[in-house]
């Protein structure tokens, strides 16, 4: 199995991520600041790394940078910094996800689970099939009506499968409640209604790791739904 | 420590270069002007004659000078010539020559028919002349009238036909000549031989005889009557007089113009009957005419005139008519016979006219344009120079190198007395000179000292023109002319006794004696009618511009109030130039606005603190948090048995998440009252909105048994908004619905348009529903942080759901207003409609 280097000064909180990671049987190297971190990175084969930014000696960000220098490997921030700006920092330096303190224990081991399965295998998707859409990691085979999220199947309702085609296929665009409603019903939308995104929610919900914080399936308050183009 | 400036050396040579260029430019003027004329030194006195600068390339004898000289020359020689013909007798003085007065006296206009007369010696004549003519006032009785005057006048005529006198000559000089006379006598009055008669006693003036005529006779022994008497004595006088004058000039004339003092020849022939005389400075004496005209043409130049044979030759420029009109002004001294010739022996031996004109003409004409040239670079160089320096003047660097404007002592002499000094001294030499210059005889002209008196003048004016203009100059650079002009400083001073006054005065000084100051003012003008109208129209126009500043002033401070009311804090009144109540109350405005602005930005300051440790606060308690959810997670995975001990992982299980979100939202609210957001703003569809946020809401309603009702005018409605803080707005009402609704109950949410009180379109947004619990709190206080419809807080949320979705709606220029009525709870979200 993999090995996963999880990295914070807090040495309860790493203990039991490793609690949790070792339950999936994951094996689980230990790091308390930012320099040992890189110095096991170094000597061992390390398959995921998670690290919190707020650590001594040489704190998340800046070991990022440097592990960035030479490895490609998936890269999880975890940090009790929640804002915004912080998030961005992390991801644009070179880490893959960020996940914000207090975590879900279990979200952070779909995180770590969808990372590697990207860094593993997606890597080499064939795409040369014209009825396989996909975005990122979402991957829909319209031949087979089989949606995949990093590899892994999700059952998903006739309408619900319509309307993820219909972003998927025109990824970026923003599409308005009326407009789905309209190209999947195939009627014209008459006043106000909370079908579409009823049936937005719940295929956030079986996509998305974190449905509060999406990476596929973006609302985009007061104006519609679209897929990111990744 | 003194920097040395670069430059300040080359600078005080520069206006060394400078006053030396004016001085020299100045003095080659003066050389062209009065080089342009040459001061002749000539028989009756100094002439100056102008030479023609364009003569250039003609030599000396060719110029007009030369023929100037030659002209006057000629003159000379007629009247020398007429001169010696009344003194001398073949070539030599004649003392003794016979002279009849009354002949010489009328020696222009001819003699009379008759008149008496009487001949004197050449000598006695002078002599007479120069010791002086004495009358003595005598009382005479008749008796010894008729004694002293002579009983019998001898009245003389010339017969003029009788004679052969050729070219109608009417010399009287020469006694050679031949007259033909009547002399006949005539009884005084009339009276017959042998009568006694006694004449008037009379008072009468008799001329001292000092001389004798040449018969040894007095006048009274010519004269019978006073008349004839006093007639002759006039003759005497007057021909002893002329004759006197000429032989002053006969001496002078004789001597300048002897071989050995001159360069001019000349040689006339008078013909009178078979008689010849000749007149000359040659020489030689008995020549033909021949030998006389080959003399001349030996000189470099000569005229030969000769009017009774209309024959006149010359090689000069001066011709026939003026050297005839000159002659023909000696008319009595020459017959129409004479042969004329004047040359200048151009070799010039002696050192005289000629040379003076010579040495004149080769020192100025050949350097005319040189000397012009010289001037005018000189000149130029000046004004450049001049340029140069008004450019650098008084551009110096201060001790750290910066470039600073260095003023001279001079430079703080006040402005008007510095302008009327420099012009009143400058415009005094200047017309002292021209006085000087006016009353100087101009032979001063051409001295060197001249020169140097013009140089040293130029250069004092020119010194005290450059220490003025630089002065001037380094002021304008420092901006001082104005400032330090005596008109400045008076009118500074006034303005501040009045100002003085005015700000120290108290009410009544300041209203009532500058009210009462212009009544009378006006009065007395009135008093002087149409012209004091006009004045006192002026003053009152004067007064309400003083008004008009005042209330303009005060105006300013207004404004300036007006917008600290609005809320621009910064806002200051500019105190430069206000005066007595409205300075105070400028004082006052800014004070005021400053302790506003102060007492603002510090609350602000505080606020950001206070977010600030917020948001470190629950970063620090963040971490603990997490191993508490993360450890409750792992005993909830364990396999408790224990029911009791699993009801007590479910509390802490609950609890811990309800810290997280309370941390969470603590941040953030705290964020968004101390406006530490940026917005993005978006146009928002808000009825697409409320649709996805009840989508989002789905579940969780269904949960409780809610249902929403969604109403509106259409399916679009625009409004300008931050799309996720109008959707954490929506979210966060949503949510406190979901908490503290009743169950089972209905959601109404009412989207419509509304118009306000100006025309201006309206988005509400009303929500309402039904309390779970009994709403016994005022409406306002549902939105303070921490505030929660129950007391007991048994329910999860923070407090600052409410309170968070107020601000951010308020931060999004909405209105949100939550309305209770009984347990109807409703809040009215109201958006400008885009």
């Amino acid at each position: 199995m993999a090995n996963i280097l999880v990295c914070d000064d807090d040495k309860e909180i790493v203990d039991a991520i490793e609690i949790y990671l070792m339950q999936e049987g994951y094996h689980v190297l230990k790091a308390y600041d930012g320099e040992q971190a890189i110095k096991i990175l170094k000597e061992n084969n390390v398959h995921l790394l998670i690290i919190d930014i707020m650590m001594p000696k040489l704190d998340g960000i800046h070991a990022t940078l440097k592990i960035r220098e030479y490895s490609s490997i998936p890269i999880i921030i975890l940090s009790a910094k929640s804002e915004d700006s912080d998030k961005i920092l992390g991801l644009n330096i070179g880490a893959d996800d960020y996940v914000t303190k207090p975590f879900n224990p279990l979200e952070l081991v779909a995180r770590v689970k969808s990372n590697l399965r990207r860094y593993t295998t997606l890597g080499n998707l064939n795409l040369e099939n014209n009825a396989i859409f996909s975005a990122g990691g979402l991957c829909i085979n319209d031949d087979t009506k089989e949606v995949t999220v990093d590899g892994e199947n999700v059952k998903l309702t006739p309408i619900e499968y319509n309307i993820l085609l219909l972003l998927v296929k025109n990824q970026g665009r923003v599409f308005s409640i009326d407009q789905i409603y309209e190209s999947i019903w195939n009627e014209e939308a008459i006043g106000a209604d909370n079908t579409v995104a009823v049936h937005i929610r719940h295929i956030r919900e079986k996509i998305e790791i974190n449905p509060k914080d999406p990476r596929y399936l973006k609302v985009i308050w007061g104006v519609g739904y679209k897929i990111e183009k990744q | 420590m003194k920097k040395k400036i670069p430059g300040k050396k080359l600078q005080g040579f520069l206006h060394i270069l400078q006053h030396i260029l004016i001085v020299s430019a100045a003095i080659a003027i003066l050389f062209v002007v009065t080089g342009s004329s040459v001061m002749i030194k000539g028989v009756d006195g100094n002439y100056s004659y102008s030479m023609d600068a364009d003569e250039k390339g003609k030599v000396y004898e060719d110029s007009f000078l030369f023929n100037h000289i030659f002209g006057r020359g000629v003159a000379d020689v007629a009247r020398m010539v007429a001169v010696r013909s009344q003194m001398e007798t073949d070539g030599r003085f004649a003392g003794d020559k016979e002279i009849d007065v009354a002949m010489f006296y009328y020696r222009f206009e001819g003699v009379p028919d008759k008149y008496v007369t009487a001949k004197y010696r050449l000598e006695d004549l002078i002599k007479w002349a120069q010791y002086g003519f004495e009358y003595e006032e005598q009382w005479m009785t008749g008796e010894q009238v008729d004694h002293f005057l002579n009983r019998m006048t001898t009245y003389t005529q010339i017969n003029y036909d009788s004679g052969n006198l050729q070219g109608k000559i009417v010399t009287p000089f020469n006694s050679d000549i031949q007259e033909s006379t009547d002399v006949y006598s005539v009884s005084a009055n009339g009276l017959e031989n042998g009568e006694t008669f006694y004449r008037d006693d009379t008072s009468c003036k008799i001329l001292a005889n000092r001389y004798q005529t040449i018969d040894g006779k007095n006048i009274e022994d010519y004269t019978g009557t006073w008349d004839d008497y006093y007639k002759l004595c006039e003759y005497v006088e007057n021909t002893a007089a002329a004759l006197n004058d000429n032989y002053q000039d006969y001496s002078t004339y004789n001597d300048f113009y002897k071989l050995k003092n001159s360069n001019l020849r000349y040689y006339i022939i008078k013909t009178i009957g078979n008689r010849q005389e000749v007149y000359t400075n040659l020489e030689a004496f008995g020549l033909s005419e021949n030998e006389v005209a080959q003399e001349f043409n030996r000189y470099g130049k000569f005229l030969y005139f000769s009017p009774a044979d209309m024959q006149y030759t010359t090689n000069t420029l001066v011709n026939e008519e003026t050297v005839r009109h000159i002659f023909n002004s000696y008319e009595y001294a020459y017959p129409e016979t004479i042969k004329v010739w004047i040359g200048v022996d151009t070799s010039y031996p002696a050192n005289d006219v000629y040379i003076q004109g010579l040495n004149g003409y080769t020192s100025y004409v050949p350097y005319y344009w040189q000397l012009i040239g010289f001037a005018a670079t000189a000149l130029s160089a000046y004004l450049i120079l001049l340029v140069c320096l008004t450019f650098v003047e008084g551009r110096s660097l201060d001790e750290e190198g910066n470039p600073v404007i260095r003023l001279q002592k001079i430079d703080f002499i006040p402005t008007e007395i510095s302008v009327l000094g420099t012009i009143a001294l400058i415009g005094g030499i200047i017309i002292a000179l021209t006085y000087i210059y006016d009353s100087m005889s101009f032979e001063y002209y051409y001295t060197t000292w001249f020169k140097v008196a013009a140089g040293v003048v130029v250069l004092v004016c020119e010194l005290l023109f450059t220490e003025f203009y630089y002065s001037m100059v380094r002021r304008l650079k420092a901006d001082n002319l104005w400032p330090e002009s005596l008109t400045y400083k008076g009118i500074g001073k006034g303005k501040k006794i009045v100002w003085n006054l005015y700000d120290n005065g108290t009410v009544i000084v300041k209203t009532w004696v500058p009210y009462l100051l212009f009544l009378a003012v006006n009065y007395v003008l009135f008093l002087f009618e149409i012209k004091g109208i006009i004045i006192a129209f002026c003053i009152d126009m004067a007064f309400g511009v003083l008004i008009y500043l005042n209330t303009k002033n005060r105006q300013r401070i207004v404004d300036a109030i007006e917008k600290i009311k609005d809320g621009e804090l910064k806002v200051k009144v500019d105190e430069t130039g206000l005066h007595g109540d409205n300075l105070v109350l400028a004082q006052a405005v800014n004070s005021i606005g400053e302790g506003i602005r102060t007492a603002v930005e510090t609350s602000m300051k505080d606020e950001r603190l206070k977010a600030d440790l917020i948001t470190n606060v629950s970063h620090d308690i963040k971490t603990p948090l997490t191993s508490i959810i993360n450890y409750v997670d792992l005993i909830k995975r364990e396999n408790i048995e224990n029911e009791k001990v699993k009801g007590y992982v479910e509390v802490l299980d609950a609890k811990s998440q309800r810290l997280k979100q309370l941390t969470d939202d603590l941040v953030e609210a705290s964020k968004i009252s101390s406006g530490n957001i940026s917005l993005e703003w978006e146009r928002i569809n808000l009825v697409e909105l409320v649709n996805q946020t009840i989508g989002e809401f789905s579940e969780k309603f269904e949960q409780k048994r809610l249902t929403p009702i969604l109403n509106t005018p259409g399916n679009m409605m625009y409004i300008e908004a931050d799309s996720r803080r109008i959707w954490r707005v929506v979210e966060n009402l949503l949510n406190n619905i979901f908490k503290y609704a009743l169950e089972g109950t209905r959601i109404y949410m009412d989207i419509a348009e509304r118009t306000g009180e100006y025309g201006e379109k309206y988005v509400e947004l009303a929500v309402k529903n039904i309390s779970a619990q009994p709403l016994n709190i005022d409406a306002d206080e549902l939105t303070e942080r921490f505030i929660r419809g129950d007391v007991a807080r048994s329910t999860e949320g923070s407090g600052l759901g409410l309170s968070i979705a107020k601000n951010l709606t308020e931060a999004q220029k909405g209105i949100f207003e939550i309305q209770l009525d009984g347990d109807l709870f409703k809040v009215i979200l109201t958006f400008p409609l885009l």
